[in-house]
């Protein structure tokens, strides 16, 4: 019990690569600013990262070069995500999610 | 022309329909002599056939057989495959006959989007002629759904004011139908295949495996299937607790719409019932149970539809729904599961398209003149309109049964036939040929007798030439029938007795050495007599 | 090692995609603000058509199999993902020659975004390397969102992009981290090693149950079936309508063609449930929702969750390999045949601002230009199932297979669910046949760009429905040589 406290193993990492999906899951739900759900949503990629790394200590390297792709890929997607709220401010002024209603479910 | 002319007749209403479409919509007149000579050429190309059948009609087996199985989508195993027996031949004459006639009939009464109606009239021709004679399961399902567009647009954009309704029910009746049918057409593919090893839609080869059904499903799965099909074809037909999209349709159609809905669409419901449903689960149709459920649902309709035709106020509507009384005749012949009960049913299939497709006609020519199609607007057509009016009186004698008329032959052979099978089935069953006589005299009565009292109807002009061409026809076809109809029992004498012993002693591949490929093949070269092919 | 020239073939669709989307975007800023892009979109047009070529190329025996470290494979299944994806970008670029400047938006970006995207879409069909498809799904992901939100003056326009946006990361980050579970699991990057120790190892980790299901969530959303479909409807109503043709279509095939290759290709524990249900979710949300629809787009967003519904029956279907995939292939392409046409009828219809976009705008169309409401209605009908349609053959071809392998419940519900769909399609023709006009606005007149869109999606459409036999052929040879390794 107090090995698995101490000795960090690849374990620990899942979990807490679980906890950041978890918390960047639930910010996407419930928060309401556009901008605070985006970077849930990086928080997300974060723990998919963390995941990747920590198999990498089990199965090489290819856990590593992925984990680069998907940092090059968040930031392409941040561009382009900051482009269209830009560009949804302009025409709304508001960037709420509670008041993107124009298109009804 | 002779190895082809099932192609013929059946692609040349579409060329019309293609023709059609690169004439000017503006130039109306144009447009309806072209129509109706595709109209009259559909037919004309149909006349070969007679005196060519004729030679071959006592030979077994499908004639004049075209294309060969799994010809079309190989990969599947469909083919284009046609082929015809005496049954489906009487059914493409009388198609071809009231497709002319009908098309003949519309000259006047459409006058909106002329070029539409008819390239939509010649193609709904194609799809039922294509129904009729397709002898792969694959190509009949498909002509069977296409016709569906068709009379689903000549309902709801040439209908009467609750087109869109009764065009949508239709629709979606029918769909709902082919569904469930199309769900077991592919079940007994892929049990073809079980038991042969073989992939393809061809009824020929099906009717030998399709039987085999009861003894390794079991007779649930067999009931199950056979009533599959039987949705499918009883909402064609239409049986009695599947006929409510039928008064409907007929009422808000167009006349030539409901001539063609009346005469040729709902046969293809019994058509399918005699084609399919009977060979193909001749032990189904066999157990007691089953059978007695077919027939009640036969005489319910037969005395329903009669019932409800007495107190109809509209025309047209008393006239669809004695529909639904004279096909319970016909079902009820297809479940005597006898020949003459078979010839009787075709027969008076036939004798109905003839005189429900004059009826419809009949109420077609005043409705033009009076827009209106209450009964009780009427009174003294008789005196105003005397050739009108005995034409009527003709038709309406054949529709009820009379002797010497068209009607009485078919229902006769009917009655006969059922007696044979059962005698308490035939006496449930008369009362509709009595109750036919009350409505349709009734009708004539209230119409044609008495005073002319609405001053609206005191100078209605009589028959045109060309009404008369549509109708005289058709009192000649009804005479023909009633006073001479040997040659039709003639004709269906050879298909009927092949139903029947395909019913009574299928013959199937044995079930328990599945056969190889190469055999199969080999039966199915041998089952086209080289004479015929 | 250097990569061969074989190797390079085996990209050659990509690389001609990419080198003409690079060429749009340079010659985008050259041209004055003045100019018409008329010229940018024929030059994409010629680009798509070179593609296509490349891929018939590409197709003969010699340059089938893994380029590239195995990264890809080129086999019949990705060469024919290729050719539906190619031709719905062509027909997207065609269509929106005159949408275009008619909407004020004309610019080269648009040209270049499509055929960026379908560069994505063409990869993610021939990937075999989770890296790979990753990637590809981004590439092809992030082009349709800047596509979405094209319109950038509408306000549903851009709210439309946004809501694609924030949902499609959304589901990118369960895709990702199950594919990070996956190689956790296995041990591998590569579908086919991952499909082989699946297969061979005794016990499967619990960490390969989660990563199917959060892969399967994760695609979900890019497929738009139920229950991850909420986006659909919003995204199609406010996107501009010829990129809904686009996106209503071939990221969808793309992504299909990976929820093939990654979730049942491999085997993957339990995936069959999982379709199950997903697949009678969507026939049924679809269905039910289009019914209740107004505005034509969203209900052809609702039809299209029902669509997914059905292309997962095939997929249920595909224990029985042959039959199953090859009928998902099948469907997805004539799906995308009679899609790509209404839309291109509708996009032609929208009017600036896409003010025509409800269903009563319809009214009369018989009447008002009969020639696009025959072609509409030819559409629709195939969307029903009727003959002599590819529609009606894919859905014959879909529900034949779940019945080989006796999914008779699912084929029945399927089946019920199609005859109930016909009838909000029967009701836009209703609309366009029996009611009166409500405008004697002449429709505009269609343009060579448009009309062409619509005659390739109307000879695929019937070409589909007639002669299926040579792609099914084709389709039939697909899985076999998948499962080989």
């Amino acid at each position: 019990m107090l090995d698995a406290l101490t000795h960090i193993g690849t374990l620990h990492y899942l979990l807490v690569a679980a906890i950041l999906f978890l918390i960047g899951m639930i910010g996407v739900i419930t928060r309401r600013n556009v901008m605070i759900i985006f970077m849930c949503i990086e928080l997300m990629l974060s723990a998919v990262n963390l995941n990747l790394l920590a198999f990498s200590r089990l199965w090489g390297l290819h856990g590593q070069v992925f984990a680069l792709f998907i940092a090059a890929d968040a930031a392409a997607e941040a561009a382009v995500g900051l482009g269209i709220l830009i560009a949804f401010f302009r025409n709304r002024t508001t960037v709420n999610v509670d008041e993107v209603d124009l298109l009804k479910w | 022309m002779y190895n082809h002319i099932l192609s013929i007749i059946l692609f040349t209403p579409l060329v019309g329909a293609f023709v059609l479409l690169c004439i000017p919509g503006s130039n109306k007149t144009a447009i309806r002599w072209t129509a109706n000579f595709f109209g009259f050429l559909g037919f004309a190309v149909s006349l070969p056939l007679v005196s060519w059948f004729w030679a071959v009609k006592s030979l077994p087996g499908f004639k004049f057989m075209e294309g060969a199985p799994n010809s079309w989508i190989p990969t599947i195993g469909a083919g284009y495959y046609l082929g015809i027996d005496g049954i489906s031949f009487l059914l493409i004459m009388l198609t071809t006959f009231l497709g002319a006639i009908s098309i003949l009939s519309s000259w006047s009464a459409i006058d909106n989007r002329v070029k539409e109606y008819y390239a939509w009239f010649l193609v709904l021709q194609t799809g039922m002629l294509g129904v009729f004679m397709s002898l792969d399961f694959f190509l009949f399902f498909v002509f069977w759904e296409a016709m569906l567009v068709p009379m689903y647009l000549l309902i709801g954009i040439w209908g009467g004011p609750r087109r869109v309704y009764a065009s949508i029910k239709f629709f979606l009746y029918t769909l709902f139908g082919s569904v469930f049918m199309l769900l077991a057409i592919i079940f007994l593919y892929f049990f073809h295949h079980a038991q042969t090893g073989v992939f393809t839609f061809s009824i020929l080869e099906l009717y030998k495996t399709a039987p085999l059904l009861p003894a390794v499903y079991g007779p649930t799965a067999a009931v199950l299937l056979f009533l599959a099909f039987f949705v499918g074809f009883a909402i064609k037909v239409p049986m009695f607790p599947f006929h409510t999209w039928l008064p409907d349709a007929h009422v808000e159609a167009p006349t030539a719409g409901s001539v063609i809905l009346a005469g040729v669409l709902l046969k293809m419901g019994t058509y399918g019932l005699i084609r399919f449903s009977l060979p193909l689960f001749p032990a189904v149709v066999h157990y007691p149970r089953l059978r007695l459920a077919m027939v009640t649902l036969s005489i319910i309709g037969i005395l329903y539809g009669a019932l409800v035709s007495l107190v109809q106020k509209d025309m047209k509507k008393l006239v669809a729904y004695s529909s639904v009384s004279h096909l319970g005749f016909c079902t009820l012949g297809i479940f005597t599961l006898n020949t003459l009960g078979l010839q009787g049913s075709v027969l008076q299939q036939i004798n109905h398209g003839i005189s429900t497709g004059a009826l419809f006609l009949i109420v077609g020519i005043l409705y033009e003149r009076r827009h209106t199609r209450e009964i009780a607007e009427y009174g003294g057509i008789g005196t105003v309109m005397p050739v009108y009016a005995t034409i009527a009186l003709i038709m309406f004698l054949s529709s009820m049964g009379l002797p010497l008329l068209n009607g009485f032959v078919g229902e006769f052979a009917i009655l006969q036939a059922t007696f044979l099978a059962r005698p308490v089935w035939a006496a449930w069953a008369v009362p509709g040929v009595i109750l036919a006589a009350a409505y349709l005299l009734w009708l004539y009565q209230r119409v044609f007798f008495g005073k002319v009292e609405n001053p609206k109807n005191a100078a209605l002009p009589d028959l045109t030439p060309r009404e008369l061409a549509t109708l005289l026809p058709l009192v000649a076809l009804a005479f023909w029938i009633g006073l001479y109809p040997r040659p039709f029992f003639a004709i269906l004498d050879q298909p009927s007795k092949e139903i029947v012993e395909m019913v009574e002693h299928p013959k199937t591949y044995n079930a328990a050495q599945p056969l190889k490929a190469a055999q199969v093949a080999q039966s199915a070269v041998e089952s086209t007599p080289e004479a015929v092919r | 090692m250097p990569p061969s020239s074989t190797d390079y073939v085996r990209i050659l669709p990509e690389i001609v995609l990419a080198v003409w989307g690079m060429a749009v975007m340079f010659a985008e800023p050259l041209l004055g603000p003045h100019t018409s892009r008329k010229g940018l979109g024929v030059f994409a047009a010629l680009g798509c058509l070179l593609a296509l070529g490349a891929t018939v190329f590409q197709a003969q025996p010699a340059y089938a199999g893994f380029g590239f470290y195995n990264m890809l494979r080129v086999d019949h299944f990705s060469v024919f993902f290729h050719c539906v994806v190619i031709l719905v970008a062509l027909s997207t670029t065609l269509m929106s020659l005159d949408y275009l400047p008619a909407h004020k938006i004309d610019k080269g970006e648009y040209y270049a975004l499509i055929l960026l995207g379908a560069v994505g879409m063409c990869l993610m069909s021939s990937a075999v390397e989770l890296v790979l498809i990753f990637i590809a799904l981004e590439i092809s992901s992030i082009a349709s969102y800047i596509l979405a939100g094209f319109r950038r003056h509408s306000a549903e326009s851009t709210e439309s992009a946004m809501k694609y946006f924030l949902l499609g990361s959304f589901a990118t980050a369960f895709f990702l981290y199950g594919v990070a579970l996956l190689f956790g699991a296995t041990g591998s990057t590569n579908v086919f090693r991952i499909a082989e120790v699946l297969n061979t190892s005794a016990h499967i980790e619990p960490l390969a149950y989660i990563a199917v299901a959060l892969i399967f969530t994760g695609l979900g959303f890019k497929v738009a079936c139920a229950p991850f479909h909420i986006w659909t409807p919003d995204v199609y109503e406010g996107a501009p309508s010829p990129v809904v043709a686009f996106m209503s279509t071939a990221p969808k095939a793309a992504a299909f063609a990976v929820l093939i290759r990654l979730v049942i290709d491999t085997a993957s524990p339990n995936w069959f449930w999982v379709i199950w249900v997903a697949a009678v979710l969507s026939m049924s949300v679809g269905n039910l929702g289009a019914i209740l629809q107004s505005n034509i787009k969203r209900m052809l967003a609702y039809s299209s969750i029902a669509h997914a519904g059905y292309l997962m029956v095939a997929f249920a279907s595909a224990s029985n390999r042959e039959l199953g995939i090859s009928a998902a292939m099948f469907y997805s392409a004539a799906y995308a045949a009679m899609n790509v046409g209404a839309f291109a009828v509708i996009s032609h219809m929208a009017g600036s601002h896409e003010r025509f976009s409800s269903i009563d705008d319809y009214a009369g169309l018989g009447r008002r230009s009969p020639a696009l409401a025959a072609a509409l209605t030819f559409f629709l009908l195939s969307l029903i199932g009727i003959p002599i349609t590819g529609g009606f053959f894919a859905k014959f071809y879909v529900f034949s297979a779940a019945l080989r392998t006796h999914l008779i419940w699912l084929t029945l519900i399927g089946l019920v669910n199609s005859g109930m769909g016909s009838y909000y399609y029967l009701r836009v023709i209703v609309k366009m046949y029996m009611n009166e006009p409500r405008t004697t606005a002449p429709v505009p007149p269609v343009r060579l760009g448009v009309g062409l869109a619509i005659a390739i999606s109307l000879i695929a459409t019937l070409w589909l429905g007639v002669w299926p036999n040579a792609i099914l052929h084709y389709t039939q040879g697909a899985p076999t040589i998948l499962a080989g390794k």
